[in-house]
């Protein structure tokens, strides 16, 4: 056993490749969640219709569909209809496309909790559209969205894990090389599940400092 | 498609059904027995059990699946895919489950507990017909919610070689070159699990509000 | 506290006739730094309903709760019938869940909040006790259950859910709970104190229908009305300290104590007969 973590040691650049591939997509692709699921908020929130409807329809329908299943879809699915992306770009864009429905709908519960007379005094003021969204209303509900955004962001470094299959080179698919190459499951697989867990700790030590500085301002 | 294939992804719906209610089957109670463990503060197992849930909450399925099917050999212990699959799926939502359990029973009245011992009651006659009965339908919701997110994360399964339907559908757009039709034919299958899956809870939920009243 | 005078005690009352069902020896208990019980000692006789009164703060719900063992008092002892409880005899070790469970199945509690169980209904929540700790048979405890109902005036509620009565409602049904055990002992924490002033009257004729009719009972109230008409004894609490112990008429009409005096006039109104 002492052996084996020995040899995932002496291999442990391609696990930190890995690491660095897993937390690189997941910065990204909460980078850009976060700004879609802004816009989906304000589709979400709209009073027009035809504007509510597609967008619930989009958020309705990333919950019934399984991660992986549109990741293969983004991947295999859309080169028949033209758009050929690498595993790398094509995992990217699931991740966006899923998250950023879910977080958009987090974010439009935090907005319709938004006491009404807040956004009035905005208007009296004269803030309006683009504007108002930005610097008055997106502060408040982003803040009270953070524990719930912290669960998300640790979403989508679970979903991450999906993207081996289709052969992006993050963390699972480095200790999976590693175990093939070298025969030590056990600890390639140890190792890559404390690097995850150090992961989602960090995250959520995030958000506790976070919600800590929250409170204070209130 | 032809016949074939959906009768494939039907088989598929069969496999992820199968093992996603299997994991249920046991990783709900197993979810339960952690969370009294904890309830109750047992010494030495309650913070091994945190740590479990923990570490369980922090891994991606897909890895957990790779370590139980091929660690599990290397330390003695053969074990083929279908049982690594269900094994999986119930470690993985026996942790979430016992997060959810645990905050039901931290919520729980304690008047109503304190009603139940001073009519003699001992604690696990009071928790088998008090706390229980009402505690798994306030649940209800954040369960059956766990059990949906459960059936969208089995496709990590087909990682080791269990044919369930994204692995079927994979299948079938390799060997016809159109890979559209049939994930678009799966995620209606996999639409209609969770559908049925959110179904039975709202029925289940209006039932009891319907018997109890609301206090 | 010695185990010796415990001893001294428990020996003392091996005649059952003259032995209180209730003896309270020098209670003592504590939350944080505040000491909310020194040394009481309350003993409470067969077929007696003794009143315990005083001031917010008193000690008087966590002396009734030491009763049961839902506090463990610091230091002191309680005998129900000569049996001490939440200790084995010896006074050292410390009973076990079920020991307990036992001697608590023999004192029934009324709570200020009810407590009722929702999930089940009216006759549910009597039986329930009775079937599953006494093992009782569950045709026998039925027809018994529809006769405290009636004894309270709810048997047309006999399968309604706790969530569809009213509060004064919801308290008779929990007095019915705690009588169908049978028990040697009822108490009663403050089971008023929590109902719209309309529907306090109908728990207290409950209350008072026991009380004359031999229950012993332990009751800690504000209702100057009842402790007056209804209870053989009155026990004035303050600051965790037995001040008075008395009749009923000798306590309202002459008081001994100063204290006991300006806690009276606070509540003249109440007791005062017209």
């Amino acid at each position: 056993m002492n052996n084996e973590f020995a040899i995932v040691w002496a291999h442990k650049d391609r696990l930190l490749f890995g690491l660095a591939n897993t937390v690189g997509l997941v910065v990204i692709a909460t980078a850009l969640s976060l700004v879609v699921g802004a816009l989906m908020a304000t589709a979400l929130a709209s009073q027009s219709r035809a504007v509510r409807r597609p967008a619930q329809w989009l958020v309705d329908g990333m919950r019934c569909v399984p991660f992986l299943l549109l990741a293969y879809i983004v991947y295999y699915g859309l080169p028949t209809v033209g758009i050929r992306l690498n595993n790398w770009t094509a995992g990217l864009t699931a991740l966006v496309i899923y998250h950023s429905s879910y977080i958009g709908e987090i974010l439009r519960g935090a907005w319709s909790n938004l006491p009404r007379g807040y956004i009035d005094a905005a208007h009296a003021v004269g803030f309006h559209g683009q504007v108002l969204y930005r610097r008055i209303i997106l502060p408040p509900i982003v803040y009270a969205a953070v524990p719930v955004l912290g669960n998300q962001v640790i979403q989508i470094i679970k979903d991450t894990a999906f993207l081996m299959i289709i052969a992006v080179p993050e963390l699972t698919h480095a200790a999976s090389s590693i175990q093939a190459t070298y025969y030590v499951p056990f600890a390639a697989f140890v190792a890559a599940v404390a690097l995850y867990w150090i992961l989602c700790r960090g995250v959520e030590m995030v958000v506790g400092v976070i919600e800590r500085r929250a409170e204070a301002r209130r | 498609m032809t016949p074939y294939a959906y009768f494939s992804l039907l088989q598929g719906a069969g496999v992820t059904v199968a093992l996603s209610l299997l994991g249920i089957v046991i990783g709900v109670p197993l979810g339960l027995g952690l969370a009294l463990v904890r309830w109750a503060r047992i010494p030495v197992l309650t913070q091994v059990i945190a740590a479990y849930v923990s570490v369980l909450r922090a891994t991606p399925l897909v890895t957990l699946v790779l370590l139980i099917f091929f660690a599990l050999p290397s330390i003695g212990i053969p074990i083929d895919p279908i049982p690594a699959a269900i094994l999986t799926l119930a470690l993985n939502t026996s942790a979430f489950n016992c997060e959810i359990w645990r905050a039901a029973l931290i919520d729980f009245p304690k008047t109503q507990l304190e009603a139940a011992q001073a009519t003699g009651m001992t604690s696990s006659l009071a928790f088998r017909r008090i706390v229980f009965p009402q505690i798994w339908r306030t649940s209800l919701p954040s369960l059956v919610n766990e059990m949906t997110l459960l059936v969208k994360v089995s496709p990590a399964i087909a990682v080791i070689g269990v044919v369930d339907i994204t692995r079927a559908a994979v299948r079938i757009g390799a060997e016809t070159y159109e890979p559209l039709p049939p994930f678009l034919a799966a995620t209606v299958l996999y639409f209609v699990i969770l559908l049925v899956l959110v179904r039975v809870q709202r029925s289940l939920e209006s039932s009891t509000a319907r018997k109890f009243g609301s206090a | 506290m010695t185990d010796r005078s415990d001893a001294i005690v428990a020996e003392e009352s091996t005649d059952v006739s003259k032995q209180p069902v209730l003896e309270v020896v020098n209670l003592c208990k504590s939350f944080a730094d505040h000491q909310v019980l020194d040394g009481v000692g309350v003993s409470v006789a067969k077929g007696k309903a003794v009143c315990i009164l005083g001031p917010s703060g008193s000690g008087k719900s966590t002396l009734l709760r030491c009763v049961n063992w839902l506090e463990k008092p610091d230091h002191g002892s309680i005998f129900l019938s000569g049996q001490r409880v939440g200790v084995r005899p010896g006074g050292a070790i410390p009973m076990s869940a079920s020991e307990l469970a036992q001697i608590r199945a023999r004192i029934g509690m009324v709570f200020q909040h009810f407590n009722l169980w929702p999930h089940l209904s009216v006759l549910g929540n009597i039986i329930e006790a009775p079937i599953h700790v006494k093992r009782r048979p569950r045709d026998e405890v039925i027809a018994e259950a529809e006769q405290l109902l009636d004894k309270v005036g709810l048997r047309d509620k006999r399968d309604a859910y706790p969530a569809r009565l009213s509060g004064g409602q919801r308290q008779r049904v929990a007095i019915a709970r705690a009588l169908a055990m049978r028990p040697e002992l009822l108490l009663f924490d403050e089971a008023t104190s929590a109902l719209d002033p309309e529907l306090v009257g109908e728990v207290l004729a409950v209350m008072e229908d026991l009380a004359r009719e031999g229950m012993t009972m332990v009751v800690v109230t504000h209702e100057m009305g009842f402790a007056r008409d209804a209870a053989d004894e009155i026990v004035f609490l303050d600051h965790g300290r037995v001040v008075e112990t008395a009749q009923p008429e000798q306590f309202f009409d002459r008081p001994q104590t100063e204290r006991a005096r300006q806690f009276l006039q606070r509540f003249e109104r109440e007791w005062r007969p017209k």
